[in-house]
Formats: C-alpha cells, structure tokens, sequence
C-alpha cells in the first residue's frame, strides 16, 4: 500500500512542489492502485526483451569544430562568471 | 475556392494549373481567420504562409524542379521543432522557446515543397487523450463543438478535419495520431516503430512514440510516409525500409487475407454504436474477400498499466530538463536555493505534466520498480510474443480504434483512470511497434467512429492495402462546421 508520504518524498526528489496541492498526491495515489493490476499479470517469469541496434546506425564519431564560446551563450552568464542559484 | 480536396487532389490540380498554391494557402489562411476561433486547432499561424506558397508558384512556372508537394499546406504539431518557430509543446514552460533547428520530418518537406501554415495544438507535452490539457485551452471538435477532439495531437486532426490544412503532423505514444483522427473522422497512421525520425520531435517518451500523419484519406498517407520514412543519422532507433513505395499497388485489395478480430478490445465497455460499427467494418472486410475471425490477447488488459508505468518512467526522466537552467521560462536567480529554483520552474507544468512526472519518479524507484517497472517491462515483452504469435496465424488485426465515442468537454478531466481506459485499444501497437492505423468508418448521433487496423512490423505498405481497402467501402457526411 502506497502512502501520501511515499508520494510526497518523491515528488520532492523530482523536485515538484506538492505541499500546497493535496490533489495531486490524491490522483498520484489513486493511478499507483491502478497499476497494480500488473500483480495479477502473471509475468514474473517473463524476460524482458530489448531491441538492440547495431552499431552501424551510429553516426560516425568525428570531431566537428566549434568555434563559439558556448558559457556566453548562458543566458545568467555575466562577463566574468554566471550566476546560478545557491546550492545549499 | 473548394479547401475539400485531399493532398494528391491537391497537388494534381497544382500540377495541371487548375490552381495555385497561393491561391489556395491564402484559402486556407481565410479558412483559418473565419473558423479557428470556435475550434482553436491552432497556436500559431505563420504568417509568410502565403509568400513562401507564391514562390513555389514562381518555381513552377518557370519550368524549375518543383517537390512532390507542390505548395501543400500542412500543419505540424506543436512538439514537432520547426526552425526559427515558437515550439511550445503547449505548457507555459516552452512559451517562449524558438526552436534552433529543423526536425527531421520538416526537412523532409521542405525539400519536397510543403508550406507550413502554423504549429497546432496538443495536450501539453503530448500527455493526455483530449487536448482539454493544452496550456492553451482546449481544441473542440469539428463535429460537435462541446466535444472533445481527441488528442493528444487533437490541433491536427480537428485543423485536417475542419479543411484548415491539407495534412498534418502528429506524434503517436499511445494512441496520440489515431485517437482523435477517430474523433474528428480522419485517417490517421502510427507506422511502424523507427520507420520515421523521431529527431526534432520533443521527447516524452522515446521508445514508443512515432510522428505520424493525419490525412483525408489512406491514399494521402501513402504519399507522405514516401517522403517522411527512411533512416536518419540523427536517430539511430530509424530503420531502413528499403525505399518502399507504399502509394504503388495501394488498390490490391485483401481478397484471402485473414484478419483476427482482438476480443478484448471489443468486450465489456465498449459503447453499443462502436460495437456495431467494428462488426458493420468486419463484414465489409468479408465482403471484400478476407477471411475474419476472433483471436485473444490476453495481455491487452494490462497493457494500458503498463503503457503508462513505462510512459511516466520515460517522462520523467526526458522532462526533468526543464529546470530554468537549460529550457524553461525565464526568471532570475536571486533569492533562490538550487531545489526550490527548479521547483519554481516546474510550477509551470500543467497538472497531468506534474502528475506523470511523479509518477515516473516513483515506479522506477527503490522498493517499487520490481512490483511496477519491471512488470510493465515484462507484460510488454509478453504482448510483443503474443502478438507475434496472432501474426503467425493472421495478416492484420482489426478492433475499433476508441471503445467509446466522442465525448463531452471537461467529461472525464477530473478522472485520469477513466482517461487512461480511453487508450486500452491503441497502446498495444505503441508497446509492440507494430504499424497501425484508424481509418474514419462511421457517424453515430452526429459522433465519429473510427476502426483501427494493424499489421506486423514493417508490414506498413500491406497495412495500407488494406486500409485502403476498407476506406472504399464508406461513404460519410461532411463535417457540419
């Protein structure tokens, strides 16, 4: 059984404020006891296929040259040094 | 000027002089200006629509090498990259955001002479059923204006449908291009996973979505996936279709094929006119020689928690770019703390956004990815052998593409699990890869109802055949807008 605490820990993992939105955590929950319809699957056996592409799909690994500098292009980048938000 | 021509029409009286392609963009523009405000199919017109149309004119004219589109007017979703256009994916998050490149797709057509005429709308970041989760409001469908037009790609097929462009883009993840070519009574075409670059098409989930065309007819369809399809080096996931013609032959007809009917598309929920509708289809099918019969897949009644475990997890990691450092709308830093700086970000998702995005934070996680993830994984594998099997036995299958009508505005937007049932018919070829396509069938109390067709990988010219073939056999009013 999930809890509204599981949900809220995640979502602040994922960096989503949920704390003033009660609805969503509702609805969250609400689609979590869905999916576990998966229980009654009866797949545990199963093995999970992967499609592999070969590696001649790849574009060639060649070095094209860039020549602007791309920190200027930061849209916080002021002359010198860019501002970013502090990290605590 | 008549706008009720399909593309190959179209370009067969460009050819022939009976037209212009700026005669008919500037058309199509009026059309737009007279009827998009009751419908909202667009976000963004482009304004040098009817100039680009005149120069491809002039190229005509001249007697110079002119592509295979000749002017047409085509719309693309909103989450597909045209250069120098906004590409807002419908959330607040992309509202200005201009994309640097072209996709793949739109290359494709520039070559051949397509003129866009503006960016249409979708739910936002291509996550819902309805486009009621645009950002931007709701598109409504042509039919019936207090209905919904399907979605996610919902802008196109109600622009398609409503004579405002030719053609349209759409991307597929789980039913996104067919569910409302269903609602809005056009063909729409999921193809087979790979056949078309997925490179400039805004990620939401990688593995299963497809851009796919939405069209007037099968024909229609044809003739763009000769110019959309193909490998790119800018996806490696794209395969070759050895350069497939699917416009030739298109009129083979299915005498001897056998189709399998999927029973648990048609079983308990479904509304009483569709089930008509899918058995009225298989008759017709019969009718034209093919050999009908029921066949179980047992795994399409998981299919739909497994598309969204799958879909979340993907979305969750494909959107947590968004953080205002490298996309997102702009504010300034100070006074922030690094998380609560994204999470400010990130209240410009909308609620089914957030919602997903959570949710693919926590199915993948510790303690929960072997009873969610790991499943949904499993029961995808399962159904991929399943259906492989039902294609030992049958050349297509049949089910209709939405159990349910068209229905209401702000119906079902507060119930996400009676949202995500809207799917159950259409995930399965999203999970597999499979090819597959609604074709427009029939009109029940003024609603759209759309049957859904699907074939084997890369089977897609085959599956055209047969569209085509069951296409013939109807005849639908006009859209009453």
């Amino acid at each position: 059984m999930v809890t509204e605490e599981e949900i809220e820990q995640v979502a602040k993992f994922m960096k989503i404020d949920v704390h003033n939105h009660k609805e969503y955590v509702e609805k969250v929950h609400n689609m979590i006891d869905f999916f576990d319809i998966l229980d009654s699957a009866g797949v545990e056996e199963e093995e999970v296929t992967m499609n592999d592409l070969p590696l001649s799909t790849l574009r060639e690994d060649k070095h094209i040259p860039f020549e602007d500098k791309l920190i200027e292009k930061l849209k916080n980048f002021k002359g010198t040094y860019v501002r970013a938000p502090k990290m605590i | 000027m008549n706008l009720k021509i399909s593309a190959l029409e179209f370009v067969e009286q460009v050819k022939n002089g009976n037209i212009s392609a700026e005669d008919f963009v500037s058309a199509t523009i009026d059309r737009i200006k007279n009827i998009d405000e009751k419908l909202h199919a667009y976000l963004q017109v482009n304004s040098k629509a009817i100039e680009q149309a005149s120069q491809i004119d002039k190229k005509i004219k001249s007697g110079e090498k002119v592509g295979k589109c000749f002017g047409m007017p085509i719309s693309v979703k909103d989450n597909i990259c045209v250069k120098h256009s906004k590409t807002t994916c419908a959330s607040k998050m992309l509202e200005n955001f201009v994309a640097p490149y072209d996709a793949t797709v739109i290359s494709k057509l520039k070559e051949q002479d397509a003129v866009f005429v503006g960016k249409v709308n979708l739910d936002e970041f291509a996550m819902g059923l309805t486009t009621e989760f645009s950002a931007y409001g709701p598109s409504r469908n042509p039919w019936n204006t207090d209905y919904v037009p399907g979605g996610s790609s919902g802008g196109s097929a109600v622009a398609v449908s409503a004579f405002e462009c030719v053609a349209s883009l759409g991307s597929d993840t789980g039913g996104s291009v067919r569910n409302p070519a269903s609602f809005c009574s056009t063909v729409g075409y999921k193809p087979t996973y790979g056949l078309i670059s997925r490179y400039g098409l805004i990620s939401y989930a990688n593995s299963i979505e497809q851009i796919g065309p939405i069209t007037r007819t099968v024909k229609d369809t044809a003739f763009l996936l000769n110019i959309l399809s193909g490998m790119d080096s800018h996806d490696n996931t794209t395969i070759d279709n050895g350069q497939v013609d699917y416009l030739s032959c298109i009129d083979s007809g299915i005498e001897g094929k056998k189709i399998g009917i999927i029973q648990e598309m048609i079983g308990e929920g479904i509304d009483p006119s569709v089930l008509s509708a899918t058995n009225n289809a298989v008759s017709k099918l019969e009718g034209l020689g093919a050999i009908c019969e029921s066949v179980s897949i047992d795994m399409v009644k998981y299919s739909v928690a497994s598309y969204y475990t799958i879909t979340a997890t993907e979305a969750g990691s494909n959107l947590a770019r968004y953080d205002n450092l490298r996309y997102g709308y702009d504010f300034p830093v100070e006074g922030f703390e690094f998380n609560s700086y994204i999470s400010k970000a990130r209240t410009k998702f909308g609620p089914e956004v957030i919602r997903r995005m959570i949710l693919g934070g926590f199915v993948p996680s510790a303690g929960h990815a072997g009873k969610y993830f790991l499943k949904a994984l499993k029961v995808k594998s399962k159904l991929t052998k399943e259906v492989s099997e039902a294609f030992k036995k049958y050349d297509y299958l049949v089910a209709p593409t939405v159990p349910v009508l068209p229905f209401k505005i702000g119906e079902k937007i507060d119930d996400p699990i009676a949202l995500f049932l809207v799917d159950i018919n259409t995930v399965l070829s999203n999970l597999t890869g499979i090819p597959s396509i609604s074709v427009p069938y029939s009109i029940s109390n003024g609603l759209p109802i759309g049957i859904q067709l699907m074939a084997k990988p890369n089977d897609d010219k085959s599956l055209l055949q047969v569209a085509r073939a069951l296409e013939s056999t109807v005849r639908l009013p006009e859209v009453p807008v």
